[in-house]
């Protein structure tokens, strides 16, 4: 059982390791690089929902202004999403 | 002359020892986008009447209500209203050809252009150099390269860094989303390939709303991105 063990961890060479860290990598990128972005979002959201609901006539530019906001949130999001694509394409 | 990469059509061409790759895919789309929203203006166009003091028919009546509704966000967006009527063509084509190629991805076997990088970096480079345009225009020369050592001069290289990000970021941002979303509906597809209605109703959110939230993003991002160049 024990040589058997030790068979198969001699077999693992540096290419594997290297492969297996690229996709720990890439998702843990995706995972921890979404939560700003996430949040800021819903934050954007949270509080244009407060406005449109305390004047709803205003609600054109603020539905205008979440948007344009959220947009730029957003990139924190999309690059950790091209890093990935990098990594588990490209590296 | 052909290679495939992935499921990609490159075309390699050298011109005089310069080596260029293009994707013939993209490069195709791109052009049915173009076909189709030109045989639509002809086709609109035909309903129009020439005569003013005619009752206007249906469609010229959708029309109006439209081009109403843009020239009221323009206006509302930019700072002056002759800066609204300058950019009203450029925006709204970068909307349609934006909107037509991410919506176009819902037939099967048609890759959306924006898809691709270079598509998308054309276009924010096309924003960026407009933006400077019209900041010279408005503002003179010695007043535009006066407003990067403002407030203080050693915060010159962090403006240029900023003016440069912008195309950058706006760019990614656009390609980064159509990317993900054609990631994740292949992972779908491959996944769920028999059971036939969930990949229907992730290709709608992904090719339908992603796709008219995106294009609206980025116009209104051109125009912010505009506007803050004329403005400050």
């Amino acid at each position: 059982m024990l040589q058997e063990a030790e068979h198969v961890v001699s077999q693992i060479s540096g290419a594997d390791i290297a492969t297996a860290a690229k996709y720990l990598a890439a998702g843990f990128v995706m995972g921890i690089g979404s939560i700003g972005s996430a949040i800021g979002e819903g934050i954007a959201a949270a509080h244009a929902l407060d406005g449109m609901a305390r004047q709803p006539e205003m609600e054109g530019a603020l539905l205008r202004t979440m948007v344009l906001g959220q947009a730029i949130t957003e990139s924190t999001g999309i690059y950790s999403l091209l890093i990935a694509i990098v990594l588990l394409f490209v590296v | 002359m052909f290679g495939p990469l992935g499921k990609k059509l490159i075309a390699h061409v050298s011109i005089g020892g310069f080596s260029f790759s293009f994707d013939l895919i993209t490069i195709i789309v791109s052009w049915i986008v173009i076909a189709l929203l030109v045989i639509f203006a002809l086709f609109l166009r035909r309903s129009l009447r020439q005569d003013v003091d005619e009752k206007p028919n249906r469609v010229q009546a959708l029309l109006d209500v439209l081009i109403d509704l843009v020239k009221s966000q323009l206006t509302s967006s930019f700072s002056s209203d002759q800066l609204a009527r300058d950019l009203f063509p450029f925006i709204a084509t970068l909307f349609m050809f934006i909107l037509v190629s991410n919506l176009i991805s819902v037939i099967p076997y048609f890759e959306s252009p924006t898809k691709d990088l270079n598509v998308t970096l054309s276009f924010g480079l096309l924003v960026f150099f407009m933006s400077q345009f019209f900041a010279i225009r408005k503002k003179g020369v010695g007043k535009y390269f006066k407003g990067f050592i403002e407030p203080y001069p050693f915060m010159l290289p962090l403006n240029i860094v900023g003016e440069l990000a912008k195309p950058l970021s706006h760019s990614f941002r656009l390609f980064g989303n159509m990317f993900g979303g054609a990631i994740m509906l292949s992972i779908v597809y491959s996944f769920l390939l028999t059971s036939w209605g969930l990949p229907l109703v992730v290709n709608a959110f992904y090719g339908l709303f992603e796709g008219a939230i995106q294009a609206f993003v980025f116009a209104i991002l051109a125009v912010a991105y505009i506007n803050v160049a004329v403005e400050t």
